[in-house]
């Protein structure tokens, strides 16, 4: 069985480090601790040398008491870490109460999965009605089926037709549901900071998995949040494997001095064994570890010492939320229209994005067009002042007359080159589809404008990309080049002449994968691809190009909050990154590979998962992340104001 | 699919000329008028066979911006054949074809193989660069050359053929060191020989391609 085969808890022993690392204040907010047990409690259930790994090495666990503890007619299940035991003595006591599990409520567990490997301790996983799991509980005393046989007792416990080691909880689902519900599990993730469900897809294949995670998880954030069951349709043989594969990705890496520090001198063996076996783009190795990165697939390692180890990622980003609705908008508003908490705007924006009849109003404030405090009436009001100074500004070439032309090279060279591209730009989105449409002719305008209001800058390829869903979701002329102006305003220097802002991004983005996938920025330096210019357009168009439309815009919204980064669409592009990493190295791509590879990647990388990888990412990257990214850096604003493109009139 | 070599080419020239088309009448035998316009760049592959050798071309469409130029020299790395397209409708893309012979040679191995295209011939009644001077131009730089219509495909097939066959050619007179990567040849494991009997050829290349 393919999971077996994957035998790493290195997974688990970043969490732990990461923890420390400065995730504090997510760690304890976890769904169990919420409970708090009163006196009359019954204990129904307590078995010793309970213990979890923190790391991949066996030797390396945390042993505890797990009880089933009954109150009224409800079970808890708990599990606290023994204090101070000296075989154990590596670990600190803040490392060991990361992982207590203070009560949880079988109300809120989905399921129990058993696993009781021929020539390895047995373990259970629990994964909770949110989609995540605690790490695997390793039973060193036995007692899992008592431990299953107490539950029984007390809660409704069945086995699942798909996979009888695991038991579901309170199912009282149909067999579809049932079954779904099993294919949840290897799926599942410990939990680290509140409910989210990682879905690591590497493959295109598994694309549609991702998706199908991303409903699951909007559909039971707001209203069902320990009830959402899974809905959709998967293939089981497929997302099991896949899933067992691939789903660890992304934090590993978030902690890695700490983990590294804690556990570096025996790492090497349990990772080119992974790798070897896992074929996946599992996690590895924290920074200061690069010992082991020329370990690559050719050694045949020990073997680990426990044989059957869950691959379990830790969760990070939050869960994204369904969109912000029109009923959900006015409670930001004041009687009069300003924004009362940009910031908790921004944020709801952040993690749900926007209704799609809603950006257009909400996308003016966002781009900073409209100030928040704005009134409804003193936004009407800069509407038509700015309308009256957009048609000042057109009728600048609107007046030049052929004669005038003829002398006026530039001009006219900007003018073809904008007609060319209009006519090739979003053609198959029915906004701008068909011959002779109107929406076409005012993208034109639009940025022959631009073309004037910023002569220096003047228009550059990949622009009629940026304005293209502005004017689709502001559908007026003056409003759309305005919200253009305001986003130009931080992604102009990515359209210099002498490339300057995509150059800086592009460096940020080396440094940052330095910081946070040391494995691959080493390949790549190997490899002599630091330049990353395979992540050109990505960057140059905001990944315009690599989702449908409807993503691109929810992709825009988000990136605009600037929550909680400015800059996390470099943060997107590590999350992406990191995803194939497996592939890239396995593959041994080099940068003219890497290139195709991250080109077909369009269409295929999933949304939503990678923005909750990105925004793990850059809470985890923390200062170190934004020291990466050098000052006035796109879209942070200029820092030099005033001569930004004085060097850039030959651009056409 | 196994190849015999596969060759690495590079399209380049200003942006309009019909780059993409030129790649997509090739690849997909269509014209597509409203082509996305390229940012960066964009892939494609076709296999053809040349000496009864299946050699799979992998053609890399660049975007033709000035502003991109900087980018666009990173992709002549290891590419076997270039083709330089300009548009025989309009003047100023034809007046370019030096600077962009110039980027190809400082960047580009010195081996490469470049193939001058003047398209959109089927717009003859708007041409603004006449044939000769198409000719001249690639006479006086050591280019092939080919007007060619994306929209008719005429010439299409052939321009990236006679390329290849010209790539070919320089194999087996020895010019390229085919276990070099950087001359944009990669070499296959052949595949099923060819009815020649696949080994006949005089090549060195031949007898390496299994090692």
């Amino acid at each position: 069985m393919l999971e077996s085969e994957v035998h790493d808890l290195s997974d688990d022993a970043d969490y732990a480090a990461s923890q420390q690392q400065g995730s504090a204040s997510m760690m304890l907010r976890s769904d169990s601790t919420k409970n708090s047990l009163r006196e009359d409690a019954e204990i129904v259930f307590t078995k010793e040398n309970v213990a979890i790994h923190p790391t991949q090495f066996a030797s390396e666990r945390i042993s505890g008491r797990l009880k089933l503890i009954k109150q009224n007619s409800s079970l808890f299940m708990t599990w606290i870490p023994y204090k101070g035991n000296s075989s154990e003595a590596r670990l600190s006591d803040d490392e060991r109460n990361l992982y207590t599990i203070k009560a949880v409520s079988f109300t809120e567990i989905r399921s129990i999965r058993r696993h009781t490997p021929a020539l390895a301790w047995p373990y259970i996983i629990v994964v909770l009605s949110s989609g995540l799991a605690y790490p695997p509980l390793y039973f060193y005393s036995g007692g899992v089926k008592e431990f299953l046989a107490t539950i029984k007792q007390h809660v409704l416990l069945v086995r699942s037709e798909e996979d009888a080691n695991v038991f579901l909880v309170n199912d009282f689902q149909n067999t579809l549901q049932r079954t779904l519900s099993s294919l949840e599990l290897p799926r599942a993730v410990p939990i680290a900071c509140g409910p989210s469900n990682l879905s690591v897809d590497e493959s295109v294949l598994n694309e549609n998995q991702g998706r199908a995670d991303n409903d699951v998880n909007n559909g039971s954030f707001s209203a069902a949040q320990f009830h959402g069951r899974p809905s959709h349709k998967v293939d089981p043989a497929r997302d099991l494997s896949i899933n067992v594969l691939e789903k660890f990705s992304l934090v590993t890496k978030f902690a890695r001095e700490t983990t590294s520090q804690l556990f570096r001198e025996n790492h090497s063996n349990g990772f080119s064994e992974r790798r070897t076996h896992a074929q996946t783009n599992l996690d590895h190795h924290p920074r200061k570890s690069s010992h082991v990165e020329e370990k690559t697939s050719d050694e045949s390692c020990v073997a680990l010492d426990s044989q059957e180890f869950d691959n379990l990622s830790l969760v990070w980003g939050k869960p994204r939320q369904p969109p912000l609705g029109s009923g959900e908008w006015i409670i930001f508003l004041d009687s009069e229209g300003r924004v009362t908490d940009s910031e908790a705007l921004r944020k709801r924006v952040f993690y749900g994005g926007l209704d799609h009849e809603l950006r257009n109003e909400v996308w003016s404030l966002l781009l900073g067009y409209y100030p928040y405090e704005s009134t409804y009436a003193e936004r009407e009001f800069q509407k038509s002042v700015k309308k009256s100074e957009y048609e000042n500004i057109k009728n600048q070439w609107q007046s030049i007359s052929s004669a005038q032309a003829k002398r006026f090279t530039k001009f006219r060279e900007r003018k073809g080159l904008i007609e060319k591209d209009v006519v090739r730009t979003d053609r198959s989105i029915p906004f701008y589809e068909g011959d002779d449409n109107p929406n076409v002719n005012i993208l034109r305008d639009i940025l022959l404008t631009y073309s004037f209001y910023n002569f220096d800058l003047g228009y550059c390829q990949g622009m009629s990309d940026l304005l293209s869903p502005i004017l689709f979701v502001m559908d007026d002329e003056s409003e759309a080049f305005w919200c253009f102006v305001a986003l130009m305003e931080r992604l102009g220097p990515n359209f210099n002449r002498d490339q300057n802002g995509m150059h800086s991004q592009l460096f940020a983005l080396s440094k940052l994968v330095e910081l946070l996938d040391s494995p691959l920025h080493n390949y790549f330096k190997q490899r002599d691809c630091l330049n990353y210019f395979f992540c050109f357009r990505w960057i140059l168009i905001q990944f315009k190009r690599e989702f449908e439309y409807e993503k691109t815009m929810r992709l825009w919204e988000v990136l605009w909050t600037h929550y909680p980064s400015e800059h996390l669409h470099l943060y997107l592009c590590v999350a992406i990154l990191n995803r194939y990493r497996g592939k890239i190295i396995r593959e041994e791509m080099d940068f003219d590979t890497l290139l195709k590879f991250i080109n077909e990647l369009s269409g295929h990388i999933d949304l939503d998962a990678n923005l909750r990888d990105a925004e793990a990412l850059c809470i985890c990257a923390g200062e170190n992340g934004a020291a990466c990214i050098p000052p006035g850096t796109p879209p942070s604003l200029p820092v030099d104001d005033g001569s930004f493109y004085a060097l850039q009139d030959e651009i056409l | 699919m196994s190849y015999a070599y596969l060759f690495k080419y590079i399209i380049i020239g200003d942006t309009g000329v019909g780059k993409s088309c030129l790649l997509l009448q090739f690849t997909d035998k269509r014209f597509q008028p409203v082509h996305d316009l390229t940012i960066g760049v964009e892939f494609g592959a076709r296999m053809i066979t040349i000496d009864n050798k299946p050699i799979k071309l992998q053609i890399w469409d660049t975007a033709g911006q000035e502003s991109f130029r900087s980018i666009t020299r990173s992709y002549y790395r290891g590419a076997a054949g270039a083709l330089l397209v300009y548009d025989i409708t309009r003047r100023e893309t034809f007046n370019h074809l030096a600077s962009w012979l110039e980027d190809a040679r400082q960047h580009a191995n010195a081996n490469m193989t470049i193939m001058l295209i003047g398209n959109k011939c089927d717009l003859a009644h708007r041409r603004a660069v006449s044939t000769e001077e198409g000719e001249q131009f690639a006479k006086e730089h050591g280019l092939i050359f080919m007007e060619a219509s994306a929209k008719t495909a005429q010439n299409v097939e052939e321009a990236f053929i006679k390329t290849a066959a010209t790539i070919y050619k320089k194999i087996q007179d020895g010019v390229f060191d085919v276990s070099n990567e950087s001359y944009g040849i990669k070499v296959g494991y052949g595949g099923i020989p060819g009815p020649s009997g696949g080994r006949d050829g005089p090549s060195a290349a031949a007898g390496g391609c299994c090692s």
